[in-house]
């Protein structure tokens, strides 16, 4: 049972940044936090703070939400320290605790230095208050599957810092599996949301409608696929997609018009295998040049560490002012900036757990 | 420069580098070190907390002034990189 849930202040408890007040003054306490944390509360969960803000940022979050915190940390360190300290403060167990932030990277290094807290979006919190971990009695199917889903993640991140080897070799170990197949009309739905929830890692930074997507899925110059992960610890589903035009046979270059990925699959090799697979299918379609026409926001930072890693590079000259033809293949935003991957050379390698099915 | 050791920067990266990837090893790293891939293994994720870390401690935005990234080639780029832009740090 969790004990107490440790907020973020900024764009979590706060409808805006603090620091970032507008022309009504400091941003108001978000609704739907203030929902949660009101219910929580009443069912004598505690509240606690952990805040990339100064000291004054807490007291203001207790004044506009009307509640009280056990604890706050704020300041500027990493928020895995900030959590011990507010563990050790209250004496109870990292078992007992969970966490809530906005910014996947946050609550991808909370989870991966202290596994067992309970680490949730606020979308996440939104739901988390059906689960068994909030409350015992009110449990529905859809609900216990999303904590047991948190349960894998916990037990494979408790093993994961355990483990004493490489990524590789625990990704390995794991019994990871990354599948790369075409996408069917079935998969629509699941693309068109990936198109709205993913940040991170999405190139163009576009919302793909689902009629959009059915006629890119039926196209036959494009190539819309989806990537699916699973481990021993549990099966993820379908935590990516990407979609590609392929050219015609004069241009010899595919384009990804949209490469999307779930930030739930971050750190276990999905987006290595996406690139990898991406440089070998073109080469093997006898494309020359694989294109990736990016919208750069401070957000999506991991996806360019991965394009780097592939030895995709933007093209020279005023990269940021983007180019708006890319010889035969899609327009290109206006401020998107293109990433290319020339396929001479030795070509990105697709790990061993990664597969491709149904001519992907 | 020598092989394990360089200047108080480099230092304070692997420190960095072996808390993101959970690896000792790189402490003991040398300046030629690949960072990306296979040398110290940084993924996407331990890539991005590296590049924030070194935007707190010594105020340098990796990310919006490499486009390309290519100053994480290796410990001893990323050294020179921060080096040149945080004043000789």
């Amino acid at each position: 049972m969790i004990k107490c849930v440790i907020w973020d202040i900024d764009n979590t408890l706060l409808d805006g940044v603090y620091l970032e007040p507008g022309p009504a003054g400091r941003p108001p306490a978000d609704p739907a936090m203030l929902g949660v944390l009101r219910e929580l509360s009443g069912r004598g969960i505690l509240h606690a703070i952990a805040s990339r803000n100064p000291p004054e940022a807490a007291n203001y979050a207790a004044a506009v939400t009307g509640a009280t915190f056990a604890a706050a940390e704020c300041g500027w360190g990493a928020k895995p320290d900030a959590i011990r300290a507010i563990i050790a403060e209250l004496g109870i167990g990292a078992d007992a605790v969970a966490f809530v932030d906005d910014e996947p990277i946050e609550r991808a290094e909370v989870s991966a230095a202290l596994p067992e807290v309970l680490v949730l979006s606020p979308e996440d919190a939104g739901e988390a208050v059906e689960w068994p971990e909030f409350s015992p009695v009110v449990v529905t199917a859809e609900a216990s599957r999303r904590g047991q889903m948190y349960q894998q993640r916990r037990r494979r991140q408790a093993e994961a810092r355990a483990f004493g080897g490489s990524r590789d070799d625990f990704l390995r170990r794991s019994g990871t599996r990354v599948v790369i197949e075409p996408a069917s009309a079935a998969d629509v739905p699941r693309l068109h949301e990936l198109s709205v929830r993913t940040h991170q890692f999405n190139s163009a930074g576009q919302q793909v409608s689902t009629d959009a997507l059915a006629e890119l899925v039926g196209s036959a110059s494009h190539r819309v696929v989806i990537i699916s992960l699973s481990d021993q610890f549990g099966d993820d589903g379908i935590v990516g997609g990407c979609i590609i035009q392929t050219g015609t046979t004069t241009t010899r270059s595919w384009t990804v018009v949209l490469l999307m990925m779930s930030c739930r699959a971050m750190g276990r090799g999905v987006i290595d295998a996406l690139l990898a697979w991406l440089c070998r299918a073109a080469a093997a379609d006898g494309a020359s040049l694989v294109r990736m026409p990016c919208r750069l926001t401070p957000r999506n930072v991991p996806l360019r560490v991965a394009l780097a890693a592939a030895g995709f590079r933007a093209g020279t000259g005023d990269g940021a002012a983007g180019r708006t033809e890319t010889g035969g293949g899609p327009p290109v935003e206006p401020g998107s900036t293109v990433f290319d991957r020339e396929l001479t050379g030795p070509l990105p390698v697709l790990p061993g757990w990664a597969e491709t099915r149904g001519g992907a | 420069m020598t092989a394990a050791a360089g200047p108080p920067v480099a230092d304070a990266l692997r420190q960095i580098l072996a808390r993101v990837t959970g690896s000792d090893d790189l402490l003991g790293a040398p300046l030629a070190t690949p960072l990306l891939g296979a040398g110290a293994g940084l993924d996407s994720l331990a890539g991005t907390l590296l590049l924030r870390e070194i935007h707190q401690r010594f105020g340098v935005d990796v990310a919006g002034e490499d486009l390309n990234l290519d100053s994480l080639a290796t410990l001893g780029t990323l050294t020179e990189f921060i080096q040149e832009r945080a004043g000789g740090g």
